[in-house]
Formats: structure tokens, sequence, C-alpha cells
């Protein structure tokens, strides 16, 4: 087990170096030189770009100081907002995002297997007809339609009631998370929960379930023991690929909502085409992906006899 | 003679599917007596093992039905109830062990838990006691470095070892029956021998039922008391082993015989395989099921469903020869002659 | 059954016994045999939700293609007359007289007893002329106005003039009337020209007027139609409304349609393409080729997909006079191959071990002809169903990037574009986002169901327990 955290740990460190190179790459193959193009940044940040950067030295150059300032966790500074560095961008912005992805995660996961379970006890009866038609509709719909129709909802809550029941919009209390969150995580939510239905379906029918009931084990010790645990497995698997498209869906869920997390921040630097928050941004969620993968991997490791003991 | 311990009466089971509705177990009786063994012999899809998981309340209802039946163990109904006389019946009066036993058993829960789980659940027992009592059980089924293997993961077990495991598991709280689907089926040959010597040993010890569910007739021959032989959801001849191997009185029987290999050195015939194939249980004939394929087939056996005659004492045959008018019933095919 | 003797219960007769002749149809259940396509398409056939997604594919293909030709508006004629208007809403507008000036005298009609804030003139889209008497203790006034009532916390909306005369007055409004509900306050100021809690409020209702030159220029009636001051005229038609530009919705959904659907159909099918060429080719080849080929394979697919989009597009994206379809066309098929490749590769490499192949081989068969006859067929099934699924996703990811700016560029329409257009206006004119998102909904929906119900037809193994 230590040696295939070890062995994953090092596949993950290549692979952010890659992203990071990959990245850099991208934005030196910009024709011409991103500063002074015709969305150029003040004289000031110019030539303390240029300090730091060392655009005028050849690519390999620029590379080799670009990898060593990432190697000492440095990301560079704003290109629109002067002496602002990245790294106070991520610091100050990226808690607010994980806050809100770890709630709309936990949402997601906590519900998709609720969900799944139920559905495939009460297969083709009326509450899975039901859940599964939500589903449907929710693997269907975008997140951003979602986060706005979320956000005209609480209008229209509040609205009715004359008083303000939760905040339509901001950052701060918990308020603020709750249909944000529930906003975010509805599309994986739909997702896990077909997974997990299926999952679920499969071992109902599976024979170890079968010994389960000839041993005449009650019906919820049969459930929480044999079902659920081996149902689950599946759904802990993908859960990589769905934080990250939790952490994406972020972008426009705090968009939608006003929040700022590093996803707002992100889309700005985007739009503004503030090349040195794009790039350390992209290096900092990637390397953030890859370890949140990785980290579920050896989750899955460990709830998983098979892979724990080999 | 005793009582029978269990008796299984006009037993019938449907499922539906999206083809129709199968009448897999079509009217099964039989009877099965302490300490002695029954094999329910009969090839794929013939509802052999319908009918135990009917009795147990194994079939998944919908799509599963138990028609009509009774299944009652020491006279009291079984079927549909989860406990008789306060004792777990599933479990706890009847053991059970399967065709695969690497699917069979949960993979992410030890073994020692899965043997211990019965224990805990039916006799109340604490989880170190319990646990305890695994470790004798797997001593008992002769798998060695017990305490090892019992935090282990089926995974890292062998088919053989498991079965093992599985027989440990179901006679965990000294069941009266012990239903066996197939157990020697997904094994080795050598195993095989093995695991049936083990379940004729622990037999002798506790003085359990045997219902013996198998294809292999060599199994039937080393293991069974009593036989029924299934054919298309109905048993077409039961009996004693010697009455149904040496006295075989339906053709069914005669033609799994036949199809045998047999490792007798006086003997030089090819293999007889059965011609065509088991009827649709969507549709089953109105007569009898096996009338298609039978060499012996009469204008009766198609127009109805043959009755259960008496061929001796405790020997019956579900077939239209052994009907008192029939001409070909003294021809001496099946009483007696002909075969060995 | 109880009866358990040999003595029958039944009398036959001797006829009964006679043998019956021997058949030759015992072997087994004839059914008519059908080739692999043929029983999928009849699978599929029999599956009611994939019927239903294929006719709304089928639906949505022409609402693209064909719709532009039955609706023949432009989508980038902005309609000034109706901005932001919902589907259903009234059109008429009645013909008033060019404007002019007005010197703060009251209409006649519209002399009232009432004080305080009122009309003086007929309110219409052309203007709202507003008077007021004098405010006694204010230092100033400051007129507002709102969309919505004023409610308990005192939001007035947009100031649109101030006045340090407290005296009666009068003002016309001509800022960008619709035919709405204005809610106008004429706030008192105090010394240092904060709002002081002394307000007066009105409610005007805004009646859609338009001059004859107008209705001349745009067309609205035919040439030859008499037209005079104060009959009515009906505005151009919008079936879904219009958006913040007075652009007509159903012409940009038709327009976005095809944007949307171009890259949500084209692009997988390249990316699919490709993935197939590379997979095959590396699992066919197998050995060092192969494990190279992977390990590439293996590092595009662990760069974070949307990053990635959004830093294709940073970099490559709108240049000027660009719609931005393009770059995104290429980075989803750069970023999307792997999975493919890795797929078909596994299959090819199963399908190596199968004995039929070898048995080929054996027969002489070259390795052209094996890869034709038997690896494609034989993934062919999966292959489709990757591609059926792969259209969601690269509606999504277009959607996605479009709504965040990142898509296509203005004035080309994608439903995403749309979406994001409508979000600015969301909570006063909800359709302008509604529109695009059920259409993306629906496309998404149409391609999941089709999805799964071809693999439901083509492969048993892959099939999910519905």
């Amino acid at each position: 087990m230590w040696q295939y955290t070890l062995k994953r740990l090092l596949q993950g460190v290549i692979t952010v170096w890659f992203i990071a190179t990959a990245t850099f790459l991208a934005m030196h193959s910009v024709p011409g030189d991103p500063i002074s193009g015709e969305r150029a940044a003040t004289e000031a940040i110019r030539a303390n770009l240029a300090a730091r950067y060392g655009l005028d030295k050849p690519l390999g150059e620029q590379y080799v100081i670009y990898i060593g300032n990432f190697l000492k966790g440095d990301f560079g500074i704003s290109f629109t907002q002067q002496n602002r560095q990245v790294n106070d961008i991520i610091r100050e912005h990226f808690p607010v995002s994980a806050t809100l992805g770890i709630l709309a995660v936990l949402f997601a996961a906590l519900g998709g297997v609720l969900w799944g379970a139920l559905t495939a006890i009460y297969r083709n009866r009326l509450p899975d007809t039901i859940i599964m038609f939500l589903v449907i509709l929710g693997i269907s719909v975008p997140s951003f339609v979602f986060a706005a129709l979320g956000q005209l909802a609480l209008v229209n809550i509040n609205n009715f009631f004359g008083v303000s029941i939760l905040p339509v919009a901001g950052w701060g209390t918990v308020s603020h998370m709750i249909v944000p969150a529930l906003v975010l995580g509805m599309g994986t939510m739909a997702y896990l929960t077909r997974l997990m239905r299926s999952s679920m379906l499969e071992i109902i029918h599976s024979d170890y379930v079968r010994t389960a009931k000839a041993k005449g084990l009650p019906a919820e010790r049969i459930f929480l023991k044999h079902q659920l645990r081996n149902a689950i497995l599946p759904v802990v698997t993908v859960l990589g690929p769905a934080i990250a498209a939790i952490t994406t869906g972020g972008f426009v869920v705090e968009l939608v909502f006003a929040i700022p997390g590093l996803g707002r921040y992100f889309v700005q630097a985007v739009q503004q085409l503030d090349y040195t928050v794009i790039m350390g941004t992209t290096v900092f969620y990637g390397s953030f992906l890859v370890f949140m993968v990785i980290l579920v991997d050896l989750l899955y490791g460990w709830i998983d006899p098979r892979v724990r003991v080999q | 003679m005793s009582a029978p311990l269990l008796e299984v009466q006009n037993l019938h089971v449907e499922f539906d599917t999206y083809g129709g509705t199968v009448r897999a177990v079509r009217g099964v009786d039989f009877k099965v007596e302490a300490g002695r063994t029954l094999a329910i012999v009969g090839e794929s899809g013939c509802g052999k093992s319908v009918t135990v998981q009917a009795m147990m309340g194994l079939i998944p209802m919908p799509p599963g039905r138990i028609m009509q039946g009774s299944a009652k163990l020491r006279g009291v109904e079984i079927l549909g109830r989860k406990t008789i006389e306060g004792r777990e019946v599933r479990g706890a009066e009847i053991g059970m062990i399967f065709q695969d036993p690497m699917s069979s058993l949960n993979p992410t829960m030890t073994i020692g838990d899965q043997i211990a789980e019965p224990l805990i659940v039916h006799r109340g027992y604490s989880r170190s006691k319990a646990w305890a009592r695994a470790l004798e059980l797997l001593k008992l089924v002769r798998i060695p470095e017990a305490e090892k293997r019992a935090k282990q993961y089926p995974f890292e077990f062998s088919g053989g070892m498991l079965q093992r495991a599985m027989i440990a598991m179901a006679i965990s709280c000294k069941p009266t029956v012990l239903i066996a689907d197939e157990p020697t089926t997904a094994l080795d040959v050598t195993i095989q021998a093995q695991i049936l010597d083990l379940l004729k040993d622990l037999q002798n010890e506790t003085g359990m039922a045997l219902i013996l569910i198998t294809h292999d007739l060599g199994v039937v021959a080393r293991m069974a008391d009593d036989v029924a032989v299934m054919y298309a959801g109905q048993i077409v001849e039961s009996g004693s082993v010697d009455d149904v191997f040496y006295r075989s009185s339906h053709p069914y029987t005669l033609g799994l015989k036949l199809a045998m290999p047999n490792n007798d050195p006086g003997r030089h015939d090819t293999l007889q395989p059965i011609e065509g194939s088991p009827p649709d249980l969507f549709s089953p004939p109105v007569g009898c099921a096996y009338a298609a394929r039978c060499p012996h087939s009469m204008r009766v056996c198609e127009a109805r469903s043959p009755e259960q005659f008496d061929v001796a004492p405790r020997h019956y045959s579900r077939c239209w020869l052994h009907h008192a008018q029939s001409p070909h019933r003294a021809d001496g095919l099946f009483l007696g002659g002909g075969n060995e | 059954m109880s009866d358990l003797s040999s003595s029958s219960s039944v009398t036959l007769s001797a006829d009964d016994f006679a043998p019956l002749p021997h058949r030759d149809d015992i072997h087994g259940i004839n059914r008519p045999s059908r080739s692999y396509w043929q029983d999928a398409w009849r699978r599929l056939k029999s599956n009611r939700r994939a019927l239903f997604s294929l006719w709304l594919i089928i639906g949505l293909l022409a609402f693209a293609l064909i719709g532009p030709f039955l609706w023949q508006v432009d989508p980038s004629r902005q309609d000034i007359d109706q901005i932001s208007q919902a589907p259903g809403a009234d059109r008429s507008a009645e013909i008033v007289p060019e404007y002019t000036a007005w010197d703060g005298s009251v209409q006649p009609g519209f002399e009232s007893d009432a004080t305080g804030l009122r009309i003086g003139a007929d309110a219409n889209s052309q203007s709202v002329r507003l008077i007021w008497d004098a405010v006694p203790g204010a230092n100033a006034l400051r007129l507002y106005r709102n969309i919505f009532p004023i409610d308990g916390e005192l939001a007035f909306g947009l100031p649109i003039a101030e006045f340090t005369s407290v005296e009666a007055g009068f003002y016309e409004d001509r800022l960008d009337l619709r035919p709405d509900t204005y809610y106008y306050t004429l706030v008192s100021l105090d010394q240092d020209m904060n709002l002081s809690a002394q307000y007066q409020e009105l409610a005007v209702d805004v009646r859609r007027v338009i001059t004859l030159d107008e209705v001349r220029e745009r067309e609205l009636v035919a040439p030859d139609v008499e037209l005079a001051l104060g009959d009515e005229v009906k505005l151009s038609f919008h079936p879904f409304g219009t958006d913040y530009l007075g652009r007509d919705i159903l012409a940009r959904l038709m327009s976005g349609a095809r944007v949307s659907l171009f890259i949500g159909i084209v692009a997988p099918f390249l990316f699919v393409l490709l993935g197939v060429a590379y997979g095959s080719t590396a699992g066919f080849i197998g050995g060092k080729v192969d494990q190279v080929m992977m390990r590439i394979a293996d590092f595009v697919v662990a760069l974070p997909f949307l990053l990635f989009m959004i830093l294709f597009q940073v970099v490559f994206g709108i240049g000027p006079g660009e719609s931005g379809i393009l770059p995104m066309l290429v980075a989803l098929i750069l970023l999307s191959w792997p999975a493919t490749a890795r797929l078909v590769r596994g299959q090819i490499l199963q399908i190596r071990q199968e004995a039929y192949v070898s048995a080929s081989r054996l027969l002489g068969a070259k390795n052209y002809y094996l890869v034709l006859r038997h690896m494609i067929p034989n993934t062919l099934g999966v292959i489709l169903v990757t591609l059926t699924f792969a259209v969601p996703s690269a509606i999504f990811t277009e959607a996605f990037l479009s709504f965040i700016g990142m898509g296509v560029a203005p004035p080309t329409a994608s439903w995403g574009s749309m979406s994001n257009e409508g979000l600015a206006t969301m909570l006063t004119h909800p359709h302008e986002l509604i529109f695009p998102a059920i259409f993306i909904s629906l496309t998404v929906l149409a391609f999941n169901l089709l999805g799964d119900g071809l693999r439901d037809a083509l492969d048993s193994r892959m099939r999910s327990l519905e």
C-alpha cells in the first residue's frame, strides 16, 4: 500500500509538470509577445514583468525561470492589477471556492448514494420513476442553467414570503452557501445517482446477497453490510472526475451568485486576458485536481480490500 | 422408517419475463428424512435450483411467484415464513451452499466475519464469541491456519477453500437440513471429492438431512440415499438410489444414464446423447414434457400429462408406460432389466 | 398427486398407446436468424425512449437546417421598438404625431385637482411628462425611476434628474421607454444633498406609440395602406420574443442551433475518428509502439479538460472578425481523442486474442483484411455508443465556454452565448435565458437517451440495468 501511494504521488508530480509545461507552451504560442499586444498593461507593470520573466530572453531560458518560480511556489504577478501576486489571489479566493466545492461534493455524493440506493430498491415503482425522471433532467441541464434557475427561484421565494429567506447572491454566512452548493452539486448528483442505481441493482441480484438472505440475515443488515458497501465502490472510483466537474462548474456558479471565489476570479482573468493569472490559476487548479484524483484512488484502495491487500 | 423431516408438496413456481410467464416448477413433491441424503438430478434449466430456492424464500418476487404448494419442516409450514417454533428457518433450521463460492461470498467482508454473522444474528452471540466459534468451524471444515485465514477476504482463498468456508457458514447454527446447490460444479475434480467427503462426514456427525442438487450422476451415486429426477419443472422419477439407477422406470432417467460416460472396462458402447432440447416452459406441452424426445412416446403422451405411478414401494415414475392398460408395461425395458 | 397407486384414475383406449412417429422438429426452438445489426435495430425500435429521442434529434436538425428557410428573419437585426419582449406580448402601437418639445404646460384633459407628483400629458413610449407642486422644506429634489414598486427598503431605482429648485416643476422622461409600468419617485434632498425620508411616488402605465414615418420605415404595413393618426398598427411578430437588443429569439435560436449542433456533432465525429485511428494503430501494432503511443494519450488525459479548453480559447480564440467556432473545434478534438483511443485499443487487443482472428490469420488473411473484416465491425457498436455519448458533452462544453464568454464571439449566436446574454436580464425577462437553456437541455437529453438505447441494443455486455 505504501509503495502504491508513493507510486501514485510520483505519477502525480510528473503529471503536474506536464500540465505546467503545456500551459507554458500554450501561453507562449500566442502570436507575438502577450505583453506588448493591444491589451497591454501599463508601462510600469510591463517593465516589472519583463524583468521578472526575462521576456527578452530565449524561450528555453524563460522556461527554466518559469519552472524555477513554480518550484518555489511562486505563480507570478497579475497583469492587470499592479503588484498583485497570483499567490495572494489564490490564497484569498481559493478557500471560498474550496468551501463551496466541498459542500457540493458532499451533497452530490451523499445524495447520489441515497437516491441511487432508493431507486434500486424501489425499482420500476413510483419513487424510482420519479427520481429517475429528475435524474435524466439533472444530467441534461447545464450547470449554469441550474445556477440561474436556483437564483430565480430564490428571488421568487423571497418575494413570495416578503422576507429574505436565503440571500440571492454574495458570500459570508452559511445561508449564502446552501443554494449555490445545491445547484453546483446537482448535475454530479444526478450522474452519481444513476451510477449508484445500476451498481446497486447489480448487487441486489448478486450471488452473495442471495447467500446473505439464505443465512437469514435481516433486511437492514443485508442492506448495510452487504449491499451498500459494495455498491458504493464504483461511485468512489468516479469521485475524481466528479470533483473536477464540480470545480469547473464552480466557475459559473460563482459567477451567477457573485461569490468571491477563485473560479469567478479565473473567469474574470480570462475575460480580461490577464495572462499570468490565467497561467497561475490553471496550473494551480490542474495540480489540485491531479492530487484530488490521487486522493480518491487512495481512498478507494482503503475501502476495497482487493486493492488494499495487494 | 422415520417421519419425513422436510416434505414438499405440489410446488408450483412461475416467473414473469419479457417473453411471457415461465412455468419453471410445475408440481413438485419430495421428502427428506433426517440423516439421509436426497439428490435432485436434472439438466440445466429443469427447475431444480428454483425448487429449493422457492422453499428458502430466495426467489425475487416479483418477477417470481409461488403459485401453490407447501413445504413443511417437522410438519410446520415454512413457505412464506421466516421463523418456525421461534427459530429462523433460513440460516438456522436450513443451511444452504451455492454453486460458485467465488461469487457467493461478500468480496469486502472477511471470511471470519461472514461465518460469524449468522451466530451473531440468530444466536445472539457477542462478536468475540462468534469469532471464536467461526475459528472452530473453519477447523471443522479442515481449513489450515484458521486464525490467519479468518481475517482474509474471499479473493485470497482458492475455490475449494471458499466452498469449505461456505459450508462452515451454512452449518454454523447447526441446521437440521443442509441444501447444497451444485456444490462442486465450479471446482476441480480432486477438490470435488474432498468437498463431498466433507459433506458426508459432517452429515454423519450432526445427523442433518442433506439435499444435494446436481446434474452429475457420479455425485449422486457417491452421495445419495434417495434420488429425484427432474425434467421440465416436474419430478419424473423418484426412489432410492438403487431403484432409480438399477431399475430406472422413466425413459428420461434411462436417457441420462446412457448419456453418461462409464469407465466399466467391459462396456464398449458409445455415448448416446438425448436428442433435441427441453420444451419451452413459456408454454409447457399439454402432455408429457419429454414426449417429443422420448423414443417410446405414444399418443396418450402428447394428449395427457402423465400421472405419478407406483413402480415399486417408494419408487415412483411419471410415465404412461406404467399405466395398468399399457401394453408395453411388462416388456422389461425399465423394470429392472435392460441396463447394467 | 396424492394417489400414489398404479391404478390410474383414467381409463385409456388401446389407441392411446399407439407409438408416435419420430419427429424431426425436436432439435430446439426454431426462431428466424437475424444479423447483429438487424437484431440491434429491432431492439432499438422497441425502446420507446430511444425512438422518441431519435425523432427529437431529427426535429432539432430540421429546426437548425430547414428552420431558417421557413422563418426568414435576420438573427442579428434589431427591432428597437421591441426590446426584451416576452413571447405573446401585446404588439399593438398607436400612431401619434412626431415628437415636439414640451414647455411644461398641462395637456387638455390632464388637468386635475390632485397635488404632488402627477402626469401632465398622455404617457406613452415617446415621452412621460411629469409635473409636481412645490416641496416645502426640501433643499433640492431628485427624480428616480424604477420598474418595480417602491418597497419597504426604499429602492428608488434609476436617478434620472436632479432639481435645485423646490418650487413646482416639470420633467419630461424620454429615456428608453417601453410599454410597461414605471414607478417614479420625487425625493427631497437635505442640506448635504442626502436623501431624506420625504418622497412622493407615482406609478405610470406607458402605452406604446409609433409615428407614421416609423411605420413606413419599418414596413409594418403594406405601402398602399392608408394610415391616419390614432390608427393602431401591429409591430413585427416575434414568436419567442426578442432579446435585450431587440433581436428575434426564434431566428437566433435557429442560427445558434447551427453553431451548437455543428460543434456538438462534428467535433465528436472527428475526435472519435482520430481516437479510432490512433487506438487501433496502437492496439494492432502492439509492443513498444503501443506503449509509447498510450503513454502520450495518458498525458493528454491527465490535462484538466475544461481548464485547457479555456486556455486554448484564450490563446487561439477569438481574433478580430472571427466567430471562435474553429478554435473551439480544434481544441475539442485535440483534448478529447484519448478516451476513444484507449477504448478502441482495449477492444482491438481483446479481439486480437479471439480464436476467430487466429483462425482467419491461419487461413492467410492479411493485416488490412483482419482490421477491416474483424476488428472494425466488432468494435463499431462500442464506437457508435461512444460517439453518441460524446455529443452531449461537446454541447455542454460549447455552452459552458460561450457562457463564460470564451466561446463564440458576438454577433454569432450559439445557445451558450444566448444563455450568457440572457443571464443579465434573467430577473426581468427570464425568457431570454429559458429558451436557449431548454434547447441545450433537450438536445443533451435526446442524445443521452439515444446513447442509452444504442448501448442496450448494440452490446449486452455494456447494457445498463434499467
